[in-house]
Parts: structure tokens; C-alpha cells; sequence
């Protein structure tokens, strides 16, 4: 299917280099629109002057966490439809559960291969085709 | 008093707390005294820790002195009016006492006390080691930056060449044409081709020096968790004295735990990515 090679993503991660990671497996990809942002209270703050269609969060971040910034783009309006794909450490199965149920378009556990991400991408892609 | 051997002076703060103490108004008393002079340059070694028993000890004799002074001045009628908090400070100092006994009876107040001047090198060592991660992480992603467009650069030349070959074979080339695409041909393969073959060669070299730091880590980390070990013993062992049983298999519950460090004999926890999608699947997600 076609997916817009210049859609908009936001990378969450508290640490610089797994946003560095992320940002160059979307560019292998094809997307090169990236921003980042190093926590989910700054994340908020980009998400809400506008933008973006797609975040790509960590869990565990200082200031506001991953799970919190998914149930606060689900509380609002005008991100609600925003997909929000998980790529985190934590691998306890209640951490899945409670991301899927807060609407989490996707969960990666870390480590992760490329592979994986593109796979995860593509499923999201799909579902967004078919609304 | 001695300085040499500080239990001496611990049984008189004890004795002095447990049996003697007697219920004037003590807290006011306590409060009003300034904070031993020790307590403000306690350092890690057991020098200092020694300093400060003793200065608790001298700061117990003088309150026993006080208190004396002042019961004499007020007479019996005071103890009669504080029964309560004297049978609180009797308990509090049974407790204390009992405490102080059997760590020092197991041994444990001496590895304690080594353990915890052992903390703050631990710290060190820690930030050593996420210093030197995050250090080798940043050579490599800027290594992998330069090679990146370099293998990109081999394979668009490569593409560019191989379809004017294509058309050469396909007897779509004047010989003009051919004569330019075999002169761009030989100086692609003997000087654009090696040198960024070796330009990217480098890189690995770079990337393949920068885990370097496994060596250095490892040593630190070794370290590091027999500390860990040492305290978890340590306190575990105190825990199992002082804990009620009821007490003990209370878990902490929290969604923020980091990496699953191991997983072997637990069922919380998944394992892979697999594990992640079939657990999703299985809700209907």
C-alpha cells in the first residue's frame, strides 16, 4: 500500500542515542520526517502544536512516561487518532495489557531488529488504510 | 571515656536510655541540645563513625546529668505526670538496645559498616560504566553516519554503470557513448570503488574499536554486583530478624521495572517479540 514517505513522526525516548537508532531504522525506511523529544511532557507539548502523524514512544521516561502520553493523546480530541506505537524495555505482561488497553497501536519489546519495526509499521499502516 | 573501643560507651547510651532515663520533660531537653559535633563530618570510615558513638555517648551523660538536675528541682511530682512516654522511651530504648545486640552479636554492624563505605565507589563505578556505554554508543552511530552514505554512494555508481552496460549490451550505444562509459567505467573501479571500499573499511575499524569498552566495563561490573551481593546478604539477613513473616512475601507491584534481567521461572514476564504479538493476538488487539 502507499504510505506518504514525508508523514510526520515523533520519537519519545529519554535517551539520545535510542532516538538516534529509531530515527535512522525510519530513514532506512524511508521516512526522514522525524522530531524527537526527550519525554512524554515534551512530547505533549509538540504533539499539540500540531503536525504530526505518528509516535513512536518509549515507556520509562522521566516527567511524564510513555503510558501516561498515550492515555493523554487518547484523552484529547484532536490527537486521539494519532497511532502510537510502543517501543520499550518493559516486558511484563500486565505493561502489555494495560498499553493495548489504553489504545496502543502497537508494542515492541526491546531489543528489537529493524525487521520487527518494519513489520509493526506496516500492520499499523494497514489498519489505518482500512478505517 | 575510651576511644579505642566504642561498645563500652554504647551499653552506658543504652543503659543510660533504657533504665535510667527518667520522663522530666525529656524531649524539650533532648531537642534543645545542638547536634553532636561529629555527626556534621561523618565520613565513611569507621574512624568518624567512631567519633560520633562517643559523641553520642558524652551527649547521653550530659542529658543524665541535666535530667537529674532538673528532677531534683522539680521533685517527684513530674514522673507522675509523664507515665506514658516513660514507658515509650523505655520500649524505645529496649528496642534499640536489642538491636544493637544482635547486629553486633551476628557481626553484622561491622559488614554493614563496611558495605556502606563501600556505596559511594559503587556509584562511581556505575557512572564509569554508563559513561563508557554511552561514549561507545556515539562512535558508533556517528561511524555508521560517514559509512552509510559512502556504501550508498558504491551502489548508485554501481546501478548507473551497470544499466549503461546494459544498453551497450542491448546494442543501444554509439561508440562515442561506449568509448566515455568504459573510460568512466576503469576510473570507478581503481579509484572511486577501493577508496570508498576503504573510507568504509575504516568505519568498521571504528566501529569495531569502540566496544572497547566491554573489557573495561566487565571488570567494573564483576565489582559492582559482589558489592551488590554482599548487601543484599547483608540486609536480607537483618530483614529475616526484624520483619514480622506476614510481612515478608508482600511484593512491590509497579509498570516501570526496566529490561527483564532474568526471566527463568517466571510467567509475568515475555521473552521476544513473539511472545509480545501472540499475548496481544490472544486479547483480540
Amino acid at each position: 500500500m502507499a504510505v506518504d514517505p514525508k508523514m510526520r513522526f515523533l520519537v519519545v525516548d529519554d535517551f539520545s542515542t535510542m532516538r538516534r537508532i529509531v530515527r535512522n531504522l525510519l530513514k532506512e525506511l524511508g521516512f526522514t520526517n522525524v522530531d524527537e523529544a526527550e519525554d512524554g511532557a515534551i512530547a505533549l507539548q509538540k504533539l499539540q502544536n500540531g503536525g504530526f502523524e505518528f509516535v513512536v514512544t518509549d515507556w520509562n521516561m522521566p516527567n511524564m512516561d510513555g503510558l501516561t502520553l498515550l492515555q493523554s493523546i487518547r484523552a484529547t480530541p484532536a490527537l486521539k487518532h494519532l497511532p502510537v506505537l510502543m517501543i520499550t524495555a518493559e516486558a511484563k505482561k500486565e505493561n502489555i495489557i494495560a498499553a493495548a488497553q489504553s489504545g496502543a497501536s502497537g508494542y515492541i519489546v526491546k531489543p528489537f531488529t529493524s525487521g520487527t519495526l518494519s513489520e509493526k509499521l506496516n500492520k499499523i499502516f494497514e489498519k489505518m488504510a482500512q478505517v | 571515656m575510651t576511644t579505642t573501643n566504642d561498645s563500652t560507651d554504647l551499653e552506658a547510651l543504652f543503659d543510660s536510655i533504657a533504665s535510667d532515663y527518667t520522663p522530666v520533660a525529656p524531649a524539650p531537653i533532648v531537642s534543645a541540645k545542638p547536634p553532636a559535633p561529629a555527626a556534621a563530618s561523618v565520613g565513611d570510615d569507621s574512624d568518624d563513625l567512631q567519633a560520633l558513638f562517643d559523641s553520642v555517648a558524652a551527649e547521653s551523660q550530659a542529658i543524665k546529668v541535666e535530667t537529674q538536675a532538673v528532677q531534683n528541682g522539680l521533685g517527684d511530682t513530674s514522673a507522675e505526670s509523664w507515665p506514658q512516654q516513660e514507658t515509650v522511651f523505655n520500649r524505645i530504648g529496649q528496642m534499640a538496645r536489642s538491636l544493637h545486640d544482635t547486629l553486633g552479636l551476628l557481626g553484622y554492624d561491622k559488614m554493614l559498616e563496611k558495605t556502606v563505605s563501600a556505596l559511594p565507589d559503587a556509584k562511581d563505578r556505575l557512572a564509569y560504566i554508563a559513561n563508557l556505554t554511552e561514549q561507545a554508543a556515539c562512535r558508533v552511530l556517528n561511524a555508521t553516519d560517514v559509512a552509510v552514505p559512502l556504501v550508498d554512494d558504491i551502489e548508485n555508481g554501481a546501478k548507473n554503470l551497470g544499466a549503461r552496460w546494459d544498453k551497450v549490451f542491448a546494442n543501444q550505444m554509439g561508440a562515442d557513448e561506449f568509448k566515455q562509459l568504459a573510460t568512466e567505467t576503469r576510473a570507478f573501479l581503481n579509484s572511486e570503488l577501493p577508496q570508498k571500499t576503504k573510507a568504509t573499511h575504516a568505519q568498521l575499524t571504528e566501529i569495531m574499536m569502540a566496544q572497547d569498552f566491554q573489557d573495561l566495563t566487565g571488570q567494573v561490573i564483576k565489582k559492582v554486583v559482589s558489592l551488590a551481593q554482599d548487601l543484599e546478604s547483608g540486609l536480607m539477613s537483618v530483614l529475616l530478624e526484624v520483619v514480622p513473616e506476614t510481612k515478608r512475601t508482600e511484593e512491590v507491584t509497579s509498570l516501570m521495572n526496566g529490561p527483564v534481567v532474568s526471566a527463568e521461572g517466571r510467567t509475568d514476564v515475555v521473552v521476544n517479540q513473539e511472545q509480545v504479538d501472540d499475548l496481544l493476538d490472544s486479547l483480540g488487539f
